[in-house]
């Protein structure tokens, strides 16, 4: 304990230097990827957010972009002020995010107002309807650029900030998680009236939820707006909500880890095939069909590793029956894209650049969710216990 | 004075649900170290009075008294607060936790560093999570469930699940703790242990202890005064030996099917 404060201060210190030296880097190496990765940032900002609210609170809400949107628009009116308009770009970008973090915040705390009465669907409706108003609202005010959408000044595009704060928000709910209020978190998801009985405060933790998941989209919306110098109505629509929900879904409901991974790949996939384009049509032809090839195949292996885990209980034969399973997930996709291509409609339909887009997207949601309702990483969290042989409660484990 | 008052008094209780009166003028008064039983057949009304005291529910009429400020109607975490913690029939715990992290849920009530050391990880905030850890291994290995402190609490047997709910009430440190049919579903042996672990729970914890239960061979070994109710009515109270002889027990029971 004694050695605390030098430990944590070391810590930030090395994350601060981390995040310039990354920003630095890609500007060197890769400055093209800049602004995605700031964008990609973004997105687990959200997925973790949410995961705070939906995953370990257990409060189905959707319609998170709401509050990144909020953030925006705050960042966006603010920063035309000329007392702001002044200020040093990194002060500038850290002053919106602050804003922008405090009005969502407010508006979390409304929408969490309703969680207290509601629950499951009925919570989803509310907020989904709450999204949808914010936006529609957003569209009809003229003050707000209504439709056409609004100019941000000044473009402030800083990787390392972006990173920062979702190092922050990463950080904040995984020490959360490492603490008996963490787990009062949990005992609302778990069963709120046993956590009343035990006398756990279900409603403040609620609100508490709401705010601080709210706060963090806040945040990552106003840096959105000056990374992006405009906004709309249209950068938030009721898919960003969709997608940022599927990120905590597919990551595993209550695995921060799992939200932040699913978060990096289900940006990277779209964009990744943002950048095709038909000139690379055959290549990419034969890449798409591999890709839907080796999907089924790894869909196979992991039915086949559930049957061998309740199965095989021979610790050798278990693991010769776990390689050989993903080990055939090669072969299997090649034979699958082989089959693809031998029905010219199956290949149109399936490769169809915008089709594939949407249908990756749903492939890989189905497969996920008749595979593994719990998400990828269920509860868990991805980390050095992984290694260990003794299982660890959520609240041990390294400290710092 | 504080020895004297009676730690629970029920003053004609009364919840109706609809045209249905569940729980009817019941009244009834606990002192501090009483093991007291709340029978009745089923359907008599006894879980819906844990639940009028615990604060699910706010009595239709009636008040009801803990250590002599009256709580009905006080929110069930507010209740739990001040002093007073239960099981649940249908065990209720925290399905996807661990037994250990189960019963720091409850102990979390009477330690409290504010959120924002949690979130910033301070080393009061761990400090505080260390010591409640160690305190619900005490409260595991007081219910013999020491060896599972790290099992999913879904994953373990009826018997099990419900010892841990007992630890996990008890870890907020309660003056009177409500035991809702712990025995239910235990086998004789698991039974015996848990007829030694509530009399350890007065004795070594001093905690007062009201509980329900069907095995008359349990409640009447266990208990020092029992009360009973038959649709949602009051119909005898007193030591074991009285109720088995009085002969409006014996009709309500007899007179039940099951
Ligand atoms: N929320 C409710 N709404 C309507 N009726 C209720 C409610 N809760 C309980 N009841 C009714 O009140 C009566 C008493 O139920 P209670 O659960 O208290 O019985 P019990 O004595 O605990 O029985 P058992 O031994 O079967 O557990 C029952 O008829 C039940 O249907
Ligand atoms: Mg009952």
């Amino acid at each position: 304990m004694k050695s605390f404060w030098p430990v944590r201060l070391a810590s930030i210190v090395g994350v601060v230097a981390l995040c310039f030296a990354l920003d630095r880097a890609v500007l060197a190496a890769a400055p093209a990827q800049y602004r995605l990765l700031i964008l990609a940032s973004l997105f687990v900002i959200l997925a973790v957010s949410l995961n705070l609210i939906n995953g370990i609170t257990g409060q189905f809400s959707i319609g998170h972009a709401a509050f990144a949107m909020i953030g925006a628009y705050t960042a966006g009116t603010l920063s035309k002020n000329p007392a702001f308009a002044s200020m040093p770009h990194p002060q500038l970008l850290a002053v919106m995010t602050l804003l922008g973090a405090l009005v969502a915040a407010t508006f979390g705390f409304i929408v969490g107002l309703p969680s207290l009465r509601l629950r499951g669907d009925y919570l989803a409706i509310v907020t989904l309807g709450f999204g949808e108003i914010i936006r529609i609202v957003t569209n009809a005010t003229e003050s707000l650029g209504g439709s056409y959408g609004m100019p941000v000044a000044p473009k402030v595009q800083f990787l390392w900030w972006s990173l920062l704060l979702m190092v922050a928000c990463i950080a904040l709910c995984r020490n959360l998680l490492k603490t008996t209020h963490g787990l009062t978190f949990l005992a609302v998801r778990e069963d709120e009236v046993a956590g009343l009985a035990m006398g756990v405060n279900v409603t403040m933790t609620k609100v508490v939820a709401f705010v601080i998941g709210a706060a963090f989209a806040g945040a990552a919306g106003a840096v959105l707006a000056h990374t992006e110098a405009f906004i709309s109505p249209r950068t938030f629509p009721m898919e960003m909500s969709f997608i940022i929900l599927t990120m905590v879904v597919l990551g595993g409901t209550g695995s921060i880890t799992g939200s932040a991974l699913a978060a990096v790949v289900l940006f990277a996939i779209p964009e990744y095939l943002r950048t095709l384009t038909d000139a690379q049509g055959k290549a990419y032809e034969m890449n798409a069909g591999l890709f839907m090839g080796i999907l089924v195949a790894i869909m196979i292996a992991v039915a086949a590793s559930k049957w061998i885990q309740t199965n095989v209980h021979e610790k050798g034969k278990k693991l010769g029956f776990y390689a050989g399973a993903w080990l055939a997930v090669i072969p299997l996709g090649f034979l699958f894209q082989t089959i693809l291509h031998l029905s010219p409609t199956l290949k149109t339909l399936a490769f169809g650049i915008d089709i594939l887009r949407y249908a990756v997207f749903a492939v890989v949601l189905i497969a996920l969710m008749l595979l593994r309702p719990q998400g990828i990483f269920g509860h868990h969290e991805i980390g050095w216990h992984w290694f260990r042989k003794r299982p660890v409660p959520a609240t041990e484990g390294g400290a710092a | 004075m504080s020895e004297a008052q009676p730690i629970l008094r029920l003053d004609e209780a009364t919840i109706k649900f609809g045209g249905l009166t569940a729980v009817n003028k019941v009244s009834f008064e606990l002192n501090r170290g009483d093991i007291f039983g709340l029978i009745g057949p089923n359907g008599a009304g006894k879980t819906t009075c844990f639940n009028l005291i615990t604060g699910v529910y706010k009595p239709t009429s009636g008040e009801i008294y803990f250590q002599g400020q009256p709580i009905g109607g006080l929110a069930p975490n507010k209740i739990a607060t001040r002093g007073i913690c239960r099981t649940f029939q249908n065990i209720r715990l925290f399905s996807a936790l661990s037994s250990v992290e189960n019963v720091m849920i409850g102990a979390h009530l009477r330690h409290r560093v504010p959120l924002v050391g949690a979130l910033l990880l301070a080393p009061n905030s761990v400090a505080e999570t260390k010591a409640l850890q160690e305190r619900s291994m005490h409260l595991l290995e007081l219910v013999n469930l020491a060896d599972y402190a790290n099992h999913r609490s879904a994953d373990m047997s009826y018997g099990k699940q419900r010892r841990l709910e007992i630890a996990r009430a008890l870890a907020t440190d309660p003056e009177l703790i409500l035991l809702d049919e712990p025995a239910a579903g235990m086998n004789p042996q698991e039974k015996e242990e848990l007829l030694y672990t509530v009399r350890r729970i007065r004795d070594e914890l001093n905690k007062t202890v009201l509980v329900i239960e069907h095995d008359m061979r349990f409640v009447m070994g266990l208990c020092e005064r029992i009360v009973v109710l038959d649709h949602g009515e009051e119909i005898a109270q007193g030591p074991p030996d009285a109720i088995r002889n009085n002969p409006k027990v014996i009709e309500a029971y007899l007179g039940e099917p099951a």
